[in-house]
C-alpha cells in the first residue's frame, strides 16, 4: 500500500480522479452507517440529527420495550430463524447443483441459466406473484413457507455461481485418488471433497444469511401478517420519530457484521491450519 | 470371477491388456493394443503428449472405462472392478494429497477406508512414513512440504493399501532436475525393494531408459515398440522410435542387390550403404531405412576428395554444439542433416568447424534396419535434431 511508483515515473491525473472518485465513494457508503451508529446513542433530550447531546444507552433499552408501534423482538425472532434456513438451504442446494453440473449433461446450460435469470426478475413482482399464486392455492403466506421461497429466489443463484466457481476449480484427482485409496463415493464426498470446498461453503452461507437477513422487497408481500426485520423497520420509519431508530438501525448492522465476521475468520482459520501456521 | 488364464497367480502383478481400446467420442486415444507387462518389472509407457500412455494408465488404475478389450492383472479380469479391488494404486501428476489433512492422515487414509481403528492407523503409517524417511514430518500439512516430500507422502499413501501394482503417471515431472534425478533412482530401488510391478508413464526418454525393464513406444494410441531399453535403443524398429529415443541417424537407400547376407543400398548423392542383414532380403529396387547411433560416427575432413567408400556420408559442417563429454556435430549433406556426436578427447584432435568438409562413416555391424520406410520427421516434436536426418532415397526411378 505504502509503496512508491518506482519504475512508473509521476502519478497521472488519471489516479487523482479516481482517488478522490473512491474517497467518495467511501464516505457515500460509511459516512451515513457512522452517522446512524453515534446518533443512537443520543440523550432524552436530542433529536434525530446532531448534535449529540448527553450520550445514553435509553434508546437501545426502548427497542426492546414494545410498548410503542412496533415489534421489533418478535420481528428479529422470525428474520433471524428465516436467514439461518435460508443460509442452510442455499449451501445444501448450491453444493448439490454444483456436483451435479461437474460432468456435464443434457439441459444443463438450459438449466443454468433458468436458475440464474431469478437475479434480473425484479423482487417486488417476484413478491407480488409469489402472493397470488398462494392466495389461489389458498395457502397462507407466512415467513416460513412463502418468504422463505422468495428468499431462496434470491439466494440460490449467488450460491450456484460460488460453488461453480469452487467445485470447477477442484481437481477431480483428489475424488479419484479417494476412490484409489478404497473410498466409498460417500466417504470421498464427506472425507475429501466437502472438507476441501468448505470455505467456499461458509461463503455461500454468508450470502444466503445477509442477503436474506435484511431482503425488503421480496418479503414485502410473502411475509403474512407479521414482519420480518427490515419490514417492522421500515414500518416504523413511517411512524417513530425518535433515535430509537438508530437504535435499532445500529443492532441490526451488528448482527451483519457478525455474520461476515464469523464467516471471514472461520475461512481464515481453515486456510491458516491448512497452511500450516498456527 | 477367476477366468482360466495361462500361467500368472491371483497374486501376481502381471499386466495383460487384451484388445484395449477407449474411444473419447470421435477420438480413439488408445487403439486395439495388446501388452503383456511380466510381474515385478518395471515398465515405462513413453510417448509424447495425446499419445494415449495416460489414458492407458487409468485404464488399468479403473478410473477410465475401456471402450472395448480387457485388462487382466494376475489372472483376473479386472474391468468394472474398484481400483482397490484390482491391487492397484495410482500415484497422481499432482500427487493429489489431500490439502485438509496432515501428512499422517494422508497416509492413514485407505485404513481407515478399511475401517481400521484410529490407533492401528496411525500406528502402520506411521511405520510406513519411516520407510519413505518423513517421519520426521508427520504432522506437517501437505503445502508445507517441498515437491520431493510431496512424492514420497504420495508415495507412502499408495504403498500402504499393499497394492501388487503400482501406476505412477508422469511421477517426476514435477520436480526440478536436481530432485528428479534423486527421485529416478529412489523410484528404481524402490521397486526392486517391493518387487511388485510398476507402471511408469512419461514422455522423457532418458528417465524411461534409465529406469524401465520394459520400455513401450507409443505414437497415437498404438504400440510401437515393446522391448527393454537397450533393445529400444539400439535397435528401433521404426523411424517414430529411432527419432523418439533420440541419438540416432534415420537414412533411406534403394536396394541395389543383396549378396552373402549383406544388403546394398543407393543413397542420395552417391551414397552407397552395406548392412548385414539376416532376414529375407527384400528385393532389388526396394526402398529400405537403417539407422546408425550417433556416437557410433567417425568424422573426418574432407582432404582427398577421394570417390565415395560404402557406409559413408559427405557433406559440410552446419554447426558444432558443445555437450560435455562429446560435440554435436551437425553435417548438411545436401537435403538434410546428418549429427555426429564426436567424444571430446576425438574432437580436440581433429577440431572441425562450420563450414568444413567432412566425411562420415561408420562401420557396417552399426546398422540397424529398421521395418518401415522413413517418410521423413520434418515437424516431429519430440525428435532432438531439427530437421530430418535423411538422406533421400531414390524413389523415383
Amino acid at each position: 500500500m505504502a509503496g512508491s511508483t518506482t519504475s512508473y515515473g509521476p502519478r497521472p491525473w488519471t489516479f487523482y480522479a479516481l482517488a478522490t472518485l473512491f474517497t467518495l465513494f467511501v464516505i457515500f457508503l460509511y459516512g451515513p452507517m457512522i452517522a446512524v451508529l453515534i446518533l443512537a446513542f443520543q440523550g432524552p433530550s436530542g433529536s434525530l440529527d446532531f448534535p449529540l447531546r448527553h450520550p445514553s444507552l435509553m434508546w437501545f433499552a426502548e427497542v426492546f420495550h414494545p410498548h410503542r408501534v412496533g415489534d421489533v423482538v418478535g420481528a428479529f425472532e422470525r428474520s433471524f430463524p428465516l436467514a439461518l434456513i435460508v443460509a442452510a438451504l442455499t449451501v445444501l442446494i448450491s453444493v448439490s447443483a454444483g456436483f451435479a453440473f461437474r460432468r456435464r449433461f443434457v439441459g444443463s446450460t438450459l438449466i443454468f441459466y433458468t436458475a440464474v435469470a431469478s437475479l434480473i426478475v425484479p423482487g417486488l413482482v417476484l413478491s407480488i406473484g409469489i402472493l397470488v399464486t398462494f392466495r389461489y392455492l389458498g395457502l397462507p403466506a407466512a415467513w416460513y413457507s412463502s418468504a422463505l421461497g422468495a428468499h431462496l429466489s434470491w439466494t440460490l443463484p449467488f450460491g450456484l455461481l460460488i460453488m461453480f466457481a469452487v467445485l470447477g476449480r477442484l481437481s477431480p484427482s483428489y475424488e479419484e485418488a479417494a476412490y484409489d485409496l478404497g473410498a466409498s463415493k460417500w466417504q470421498a464426498v464427506r472425507w475429501v471433497v466437502i472438507p476441501i470446498v468448505f470455505p467456499g461453503m461458509i461463503a455461500v452461507a454468508l450470502f444466503g444469511f445477509t442477503l436474506s437477513y435484511d431482503e425488503f422487497p421480496r418479503s414485502w408481500l410473502t411475509v403474512g401478517s407479521k414482519n420480518t426485520l427490515p419490514l417492522e423497520i421500515w414500518t416504523m420509519t413511517t411512524n417513530v420519530t425518535s433515535p430509537e431508530l438508530y437504535a435499532l438501525g445500529a443492532m441490526t448492522t451488528f448482527v451483519s457484521f457478525l455474520a461476515i465476521g464469523i464467516a471471514l475468520s472461520s475461512i481464515a482459520i481453515i486456510q491458516r491450519t491448512r497452511s500450516g501456521r498456527k | 470371477m477367476n477366468r482360466p488364464s495361462a500361467s500368472p497367480s491371483p497374486g501376481s502383478g502381471e499386466i495383460r491388456l487384451v484388445n484395449l481400446t477407449k474411444t473419447f467420442g470421435v477420438t480413439t486415444a488408445v487403439d486395439k493394443i495388446d501388452l503383456t507387462i511380466p510381474h515385478g518389472s518395471y515398465c515405462c509407457l513413453l510417448g509424447p503428449s495425446g499419445c494415449g500412455k495416460t489414458t492407458i494408465l487409468r485404464m488399468i488404475a479403473g478410473h477410465e472405462t475401456p471402450t472395448a478389450g480387457e485388462i487382466y492383472i494376475g489372472s483376473e479380469m479386472v474391468v468394472g472392478k474398484s481400483p482397490i479391488a484390482r491391487g492397484t494404486a495410482l500415484m497422481f501428476q499432482s500427487y493429489a494429497l489431500f490439502p485438509h489433512l496432515t501428512v499422517l492422515d494422508n497416509v492413514a487414509f485407505s485404513l481407515k477406508a478399511r475401517k481400521v481403528g484410529k490407533d492401528e492407523r496411525r500406528r502402520q503409517a506411521e511405520e510406513m512414513l519411516r520407510r519413505v524417511h518423513l517421519h520426521a514430518l508427520k504432522d506437517r500439512m501437505p503445502a508445507q512440504l517441498s515437491g520431493g516430500q510431496q512424492q514420497r507422502v504420495a508415495l507412502a499413501r499408495s504403498l500402504i493399501t499393499n497394492p501388487r501394482v503400482l501406476l505412477l503417471d508422469e511421477p517426476l515431472s514435477a520436480l526440478d532436475e536436481f530432485l528428479r534425478l534423486r527421485m529416478r533412482s529412489e523410484l528404481k530401488s524402490l521397486q526392486s525393494e517391493l518387487g511388485i510391478t510398476f507402471v511408469h508413464v512419461t514422455h522423457t526418454q532418458p528417465e524411461a531408459i534409465a529406469l524401465a525393464d520394459m520400455v513401450v513406444v507409443m505414437d497415437q494410441g498404438r504400440i510401437d515398440q515393446a522391448g527393454s531399453a537397450n533393445v529400444i535403443f539400439n535397435r528401433p524398429k521404426t523411424p517414430y522410435v529411432a527419432r523418439f529415443m533420440g541419438g540416432q541417424n534415420v537414412l533411406t537407400g534403394t536396394v541395389v542387390r543383396t549378396a552373402d547376407g549383406v544388403l546394398r543400398l543407393k543413397g542420395a548423392n552417391g551414397a552407397q550403404f552395406e548392412i548385414p542383414t539376416n532376414q529375407a532380403a527384400p528385393p532389388q529396387g526396394f526402398v529400405v531405412s537403417f539407422t546408425v547411433r550417433r556416437d557410433h560416427i567417425n568424422l573426418r575432413k574432407n582432404l582427398d576428395n577421394r570417390a565415395a567408400a560404402p557406409n559413408e556420408v559427405r557433406g559440410v559442417v552446419e554447426a558444432t554444439e558443445y555437450q560435455g563429454s562429446y560435440i554435436k556435430v551437425f553435417i548438411d549433406v545436401g537435403g538434410g542433416v546428418f549429427v555426429a556426436n564426436v567424444s571430446d578427447r576425438d574432437f580436440s584432435a581433429d577440431p572441425v568447424e562450420r563450414g568444413d568438409a567432412v566425411v562420415a562413416s561408420w562401420s557396417a555391424a552399426d546398422t540397424n534396419i529398421l521395418t518401415s520406410v522413413d517418410e521423413g520427421g520434418a515437424g516431429e516434436p519430440y525428435s532432438d535434431a531439427a530437421p530430418a536426418t535423411t538422406i533421400e532415397g531414390l524413389e523415383k526411378g
